[in-house]
């Protein structure tokens, strides 16, 4: 599993490098990345400024009159070789349950409001995602998207947000969908999104180019620190936590979003040990075992 | 404190930006024009990296409480203090109880108010730059609305022999309607074919109105994409890849109609084709560049940017010079 080709690097301009480890998603690709970045960070380099692990790359920001761009090149490309196995990584992570009230009113509605950007202007986003994965029944897609974990890829794009990816799926047993033609400049806070093979939960309103399937009754960031699971650094999104959605109706939506805002709500969370070299091993088996009854 | 009589069209506080914090989605903000927030700085004495004001398009009116010294810098926008028009790339003393008008600019977009001292706003995550989207940073997270009572540092020790400098005219930009933008071709742009390299390179882009902090939208020429299989997992359209971490400055492709320059308040990852990254020298040209004004992409090579990093710095390691 973890026999990956080389790892193509390239500059971004003068301050950053950008380094695929492959072009097609594979939660190896992520596991490097994480391990990489890992490495990076413990070393604490003068000139480094960002260090960011992606979905099956990573980005390394520096100051490039400090550190020369060539010689940083030849650096990463060193650490990428021979210091980042990832069956060595053992994670310590967090299973997060997300209640999600999916295809709602507020989703469609913004469908609705962009639909000149929209591959398939006819359809609301739901509708277009079940039709493009073959769905024609509500209820099949919906328990087939809730029963899969994702795992957290990558965070980004706006703060708070996670793209995550399905944990022990083949390619193609997987939920796909284009993205918008041209992003939204507003999607609803809370949205969530499904964009390729990956699903992200809006933080804020803002800009969007992933189809909005439902909505999450609680934040995945919180600037006033009032929920407890956020107390920590505002966001909930950590790289490596798996996300489990439940699906839930209106009611359920607005009790859970009547505890949010009185600071009540308590969220799901399981802390489990995750091993990437037991996932190559067992796949779908440890998915399960890491789940357990959750 | 400076009062917010008029907020104008929006102004935010900025400063040299917020670095560390981009694995957690957070961009860097910062001051959108370096090069004539800097010289801004230079003038009233300040190390570079205070906070100053950041106006776009229409500056507003801000009144003094205090006995300070400013300059103004960027786009040309008409400037008045108490009524007197007020030159630009210089410094000025005002006092207590003087009123700055400032109007709009009939070229390029943002203008610095920057301060001897510096606007003092707290810290968040290690700047004091507006990030809007999210609300962190700056004035209470947002930009400057009337009423709004900016703090504002003492004047650095010796500021008042800064009184009387101004900017020789060969450190001043022009702005103009058309730019040539520097770009380090790469990233994932395979997902192109020559033709569609080509026509990037040699067309003339046009600025949308859909430009901001967090990105510049342009129209140009149709360009097709290669017709082979996006990767797993990127979505079926040719313009998407798996989703990426996006440097600062990268030139992205949603659809063959429309390319996206992020800027310092960019969105900080996503998976359309990107092409390259303009260097960040020229980051400036794009935040001074108004709707429906042109630009041509340039590809350079590492050392070419690097070439032009060492010429801006040798440029303002001359200006610090004459204006000490």
């Amino acid at each position: 599993m973890f026999n990956l080709p080389e790892t193509h690097f390239n500059f971004g301009g003068d301050e950053y490098i950008y380094a695929e480890i492959s072009r097609d998603m594979r939660i190896e690709s992520n596991f490097k990345a994480l391990a990489v970045t890992d490495e990076l960070r413990k070393r604490e380099i003068p000139g480094i400024i960002d260090i960011v692990s992606s979905n099956s790359s990573y980005l390394v920001r520096y100051n490039p009159d400090i550190i020369s761009a060539r010689d940083l090149l030849d650096y990463l490309k060193e650490i990428d070789l021979t210091k980042s196995d990832p069956t060595k990584l053992h994670f310590s992570v967090r299973i997060v349950e997300i209640p999600a009230w999916y295809d709602d009113p507020v989703s469609k509605e913004f469908s609705y409001r962009f639909k000149n950007r929209h591959p398939s202007p006819d359809l609301s986003d739901f509708e277009f995602v079940m039709k493009v994965n073959g769905f024609t029944d509500k209820e099949a897609f919906i328990k087939c998207h809730s029963e899969t974990p994702y795992l957290i890829t990558m965070v980004g794009f706006l703060p708070g947000t996670a793209w995550h990816f399905p944990l022990g799926l083949q390619p193609n047993e997987i939920i796909q969908a284009p993205k918008y033609n041209s992003p939204r400049t507003e999607t609803p806070e809370r949205g969530i999104g499904l964009g390729g093979a990956f699903n992200v939960i809006y933080p804020v309103n803002g800009p969007g180019s992933y189809q909005l399937i439902g909505r999450s009754a609680i934040p995945v960031v919180d600037q006033n620190n009032q929920l407890e699971a956020l107390k920590e650094t505002s966001f909930l999104a950590r790289p490596g936590d798996i996300w489990k959605y439940r699906p839930i109706n209106e009611s359920q939506y607005n009790k859970i979003s009547s505890e949010v805002k009185t600071g009540k709500y308590r969220y799901k969370m399981k802390e489990i040990d995750l091993s990437p070299l037991e996932y190559a091993e067992k796949g779908k088996q440890y998915v399960r075992e890491l789940m357990g009854d959750f | 404190m400076i009062e917010v009589k008029d907020p104008g069209l929006w102004t935010t506080v900025q400063d040299m930006g917020r670095v560390g914090k981009y694995h957690l989605g957070i961009p860097p903000s910062g001051a959108a024009d370096k090069y004539s927030f800097l010289i801004g700085n230079l003038l009233v004495g300040n190390p570079v990296e205070f906070a100053a004001l950041e106006m776009t398009l229409i500056g507003g009116e801000f009144e003094f409480h205090k006995n300070l010294i400013i300059a103004l810098t960027g786009a040309p926008m008409e400037a008045y203090l108490n009524h007197q028009p007020l030159s630009l790339w210089e410094t000025h003393y005002v006092k207590e109880g003087d009123i700055l008008t400032i109007k709009a600019c009939p070229i390029g977009v943002k203008s610095y108010l920057c301060i001897s001292g510096g606007v003092n706003v707290p810290d968040v995550l290690g700047s004091k730059s507006t990030y809007e989207l999210s609300q962190i940073g700056g004035f209470c997270g947002r930009k400057l609305i009337a009423g709004d009572r900016i703090p504002i540092n003492e004047p650095l020790p010796g500021a008042s022999k800064q009184i009387g400098k101004f900017t020789p005219l060969e450190f001043v930009p022009s702005f103009h309607h058309f730019q040539e933008l520097r770009v380090m071709m790469g990233m994932t742009g395979y997902l192109m074919n020559d033709h569609a390299l080509k026509t990037f390179l040699n067309s003339e882009w046009s600025v949308s109105h859909e430009s901001n902090r967090v990105a510049y939208r342009y129209k140009g020429p149709k360009v097709s994409f290669t017709e082979q299989h996006p990767p797993f997992g990127a979505g079926n359209s040719f313009s998407n890849v798996v989703d990426i971490a996006y440097p600062i400055g990268s030139v992205l492709f949603t659809n063959e109609e429309e390319l996206i320059v992020l800027q310092n308040d960019a969105t900080t990852g996503g998976g359309f084709i990107t092409i390259g990254t303009v260097i960040s020298q020229d980051l400036d040209l794009i935040a001074q560049s108004r709707p429906l004004s042109k630009c041509r992409f340039i590809a350079v090579t590492i050392d070419q940017a690097m070439q032009a990093r060492a010429e801006r710095t040798k440029k303002l390691d001359a200006l610090v010079h004459l204006i000490k």
